[in-house]
């Protein structure tokens, strides 16, 4: 393996919950509720993708535990489809991290620095990120632990700020066409929930390995529980207005008015999205600098990664010429990219490997 | 070099050392009015009574020929005799100012432990002053030094190792650590980088920290240093390794993390409550005296709507008249501040008082009546100021003093954006930083359950030290 480092599985869970979060928070009730109206809340419960990513990761670092996932797909297809399956996965993930790094962008310079040029926001950040990526996945682990508790402090507050102004008819009338409108806009959210199976590329580096399966449960149960919370305060404050914003929960922190001292506190809700989106880049980033590097037969992926870091400065910038565009391709051609490298491709890979018998010793 | 059988080719190959050097004093005597011999020390550096009195005398007066080792060593009343047999250790010997006895017909010396040169007594450590503990302060004798550690922890677990560094200064250095606590493999470490160091001269125990640090460019503090007993005693018995230097009274203690760097030994001995909430007031000051003037240049620059309505508009009455930019004021206040500070820690205690008057008239109400600098921003570097004093060492300062100018940058360019990003770049490295092998920011990442009890909180004595 390209990777000295350890990490152990409650660091996984931390990684993965901040690596799924909170891009879901910001960007993904705008586009439920197109779909799901008040039921919005309810669509964080239907994390299906989520349901088959977390075994399907536990289940392909079982058939080679010590390989990372370039060696097993290697060794499950054979060379020829193991370098193609690898080659298309760094790219894929290469171009998700440029969709999170333009989400990132588009709202900081959305919402507070309109002036400043999207190149700088962007580059900032991935050169951060770069620097905590060439310091390994246990550096990136520890962020992640470091920063949980402030995530979730920031979080948490910003929720308990907003109880008094919540109307709780927003959500009213419960599933009035059968829960097939939240199921709708729950489509979207499978992106984030399928995200999950990145958890493949982390586990070989956990040191206690026979704790990750709970580890991950336990991430994914958080992940939903934040998710209905973010979705249901939301709903709750905006109501039919959910739809109009891009990025509903900045709305909700700009509405905080405590005692006429504590307003506008969507700058702590940028600084939660800031550490969120670069733990996020960063484990995104550091699969994707790792994958390349090992398809390329390197024996050390620290030089590529700020060359690399560059092509996703400007990947950040390709992916879409402005903020709509990009909204768009989440909502659709997005949904079936991603459940496509993220569930289909290892599934498949998975059923091979069991096929052939692999993983028995 | 062996010592030669002959009296008069050993004195003349320590002449030939030690020419030039009028302190060193050749001292001829007769044993029993026969046997020629030599006594060899340094001026000033003996107990010059003691060695009349108890070796001088009995060896002259004594009966006549015939000396063996044994037979000097036994008339003399001395406690401390050793004998060496190469030049080497008898220079070093001498440099130690212990008093040496060439005898001739003998091919070894006697070595007295008679050294005593003036020293500071005992005094409280002026840069770690406690309101409740003990006041004893280390000092510059080794010696001393380590019988005050061994006073206060009088097992016999408590090694000492010492030996020799710098090729030329030949200071003693002196290893000490609890058995059983201390990890044998941290012991081995730190004997094996201090023996790897290529040093002519050790002044202090700066020459050799930045010889055994880790990272050599960090700006942080990878060592702890601190001149109280008590506090280094409490590391040793921690399972920590303390490095000590003669001729300083700063000691080094391997490994330290960033947040025994934030501990003073009164968090321990006050109650445990109190403790807590001061540590706590220290974090948040610690971060003020990092963050302060770039999140009120961030706010005021970029995020005006944060400040509530009637405080904005005080603020930019006050800014009004002003023709730097709030990150121009900024650098100009702390880089002001930082020289001030600088000034009043170097000069004469009474020169520095009016230094420190005429600063803060002039930094303070004459640049806000010239219309220089804001009021806010005044209190904004006050307070700065005032949280970069309660840093408990002043180790951990000196790089957050040092931080705060390129935050304030990025402050001033991205508002509280680049302040984040700020902050993530230092703690990318300070995550990446080890103190011999301790990662720095432990226990707080990677998380260590007990460790916590005594960085979130003071855990109470009582529980402390359970591990469970």
């Amino acid at each position: 393996m390209i990777e000295k480092g350890k990490i152990s599985s409650a660091q996984l869970g931390k990684m993965i919950y901040l690596a799924i979060t909170p891009t879901a928070i910001l960007t993904a009730p705008g586009i439920s509720f197109n779909f799901a109206r008040q039921d919005l809340w309810l669509s964080p419960l239907w994390a299906i993708c989520g349901v088959i990513a977390v075994p399907l990761a536990l289940g392909l670092n079982r058939l080679y535990p010590d390989c990372s996932p370039v060696q097993a797909s290697r060794k499950i297809a054979g060379r020829i489809p193991g370098w193609v399956f690898a080659g298309a996965n760094w790219l894929f993930y290469l171009y998700m991290s440029g969709i999170i790094l333009r989400e990132y962008g588009e709202f900081v310079v959305g919402a507070f620095l309109s002036e400043t040029p999207l190149l700088i926001v962007l580059g900032s950040l991935v050169l951060v990120c770069a620097f905590a990526v060439r310091g390994g996945v246990e550096i990136v682990g520890r962020f992640a632990g470091l920063f949980l508790p402030a995530f979730l402090t920031l979080f948490l507050l910003i929720v308990l700020l907003i109880i008094p102004d919540l109307q709780i008819t927003n959500m009213m009338p419960i599933l009035p066409e059968g829960i097939l409108p939240s199921l709708k806009g729950s489509l979207v959210l499978q992106i984030w929930f399928s995200e999950l199976s990145i958890a493949w590329f982390l586990l070989p580096y956990v040191s206690d390995r026979e704790n990750a399966k709970k580890s991950l449960w336990i991430t994914f149960g958080g992940i939903i529980l934040t998710l209905l919370l973010s979705n249901w305060v939301t709903l709750l404050l905006l109501g039919d207005l959910t739809g109009g914003y891009s990025f509903p929960f900045l709305i909700l922190a700009r509405y905080i008015d405590l005692a006429e001292f504590f307003t506008h506190l969507e700058a702590l809700f940028m600084a939660i999205w800031v550490l969120g989106a670069f733990v996020k880049i960063c484990v995104f980033f550091y699969v994707t600098v790792t994958g390349a590097a090992e398809w390329m037969g390197l024996r050390d992926y620290r030089p590529i990664v700020f060359p690399m870091a560059l092509l996703l400065t400007l990947f950040g910038i390709w992916i879409a010429a402005n903020f709509q565009e990009m909204t768009h391709a989440i909502a659709t051609s997005l949904i079936p990219l991603a459940l496509t490298m993220f569930i289909l491709v290892p599934a498949i890979l998975y059923a091979i490997g069991r096929l052939r018998g692999q993983g028995r010793q | 070099m062996k010592l030669s059988r002959h009296l008069r080719d050993n004195v003349r190959r320590l002449r030939a050392v030690y020419s030039d050097c009028s302190d060193v004093i050749f001292h001829e005597l007769r044993i029993g009015g026969h046997t020629p011999a030599m006594l060899v020390f340094i001026e000033g550096m003996i107990m010059l009574e003691e060695l009349d009195q108890q070796v001088i005398a009995p060896l002259r007066d004594g009966p006549g020929p015939g000396p063996s080792l044994e037979d000097v060593r036994s008339r003399t009343a001395v406690a401390s005799i050793r004998t060496v047999s190469t030049l080497n250790e008898l220079l070093d010997e001498i440099a130690d100012g212990h008093p040496v006895l060439l005898v001739d017909g003998l091919e070894a010396a006697l070595v007295y432990g008679l050294s005593h040169w003036e020293q500071r007594s005992v005094e409280e450590p002026t840069a770690e002053s406690v309101l409740r503990g003990p006041r004893e302060g280390f000092i510059e004798s080794l010696r001393t030094n380590i019988a005050m550690l061994r006073r206060k922890i009088r097992s016999p677990k408590l090694k000492v190792i010492t030996f020799r560094l710098g090729s030329q200064s030949r200071t003693p250095i002196a290893v000490i650590y609890m058995e059983g606590a201390a990890a044998p493999a941290l012991v081995r470490e730190v004997l094996s980088r201090l023996n790897r160091i290529e040093i002519t001269d050790v002044l202090e125990t700066a020459y050799i920290e930045e010889w055994i640090e880790d990272n050599r460019f960090s700006p942080f503090p990878q060592l702890l240093s601190t001149e109280r007993p008590d506090v280094a005693a409490s590391y040793l018995v921690e399972g920590h390794v303390v490095i000590m230097v003669e001729g300083t009274p700063t000691v080094l203690v391997a490994p330290a993390t960033f947040f025994s760097l934030l501990q003073t030994p009164e968090d321990y001995y006050e109650r445990y409550v109190v403790g807590t909430a001061i540590r706590w007031l220290r974090y948040f000051f610690f971060a003020i005296s990092l963050l302060g003037p770039s999140l009120y240049v961030a706010v005021v620059t970029f995020h005006q709507e944060m400040i509530p309505t009637t405080l904005m508009l005080t603020m930019a009455r006050s800014r009004e008249q002003i023709p730097f930019t709030a990150l121009m004021e900024a650098f100009l206040m702390e880089t002001m501040f930082e020289a001030l500070r600088e000034a009043g820690a170097r000069l004469p205690k009474q020169i520095g008082s009016a230094v420190s008057i005429v600063g803060a008239l002039v930094i303070g109400q004459a640049a806000i009546s010239a219309g220089i600098v804001s009021a806010p921003m005044v209190m904004v570097v006050a307070i700065t100021g005032i949280a970069s004093f309660m840093a408990p060492r002043y180790t951990i300062g000196i790089p957050i003093r040092l931080l705060r100018f390129p935050i304030m940058f990025l402050a001033g360019m991205m508002g509280l954006l680049g302040v984040i990003l700020g902050v993530i770049a230092i703690l990318i490295h300070l995550l990446q930083l080890r103190s011999f092998g301790v990662p720095y920011m432990s226990p707080l990442a990677p998380i260590q359950k007990h460790g916590l009890k005594d960085v979130l909180f003071r855990a109470p004595r009582w529980n402390l030290n359970r591990r469970s």
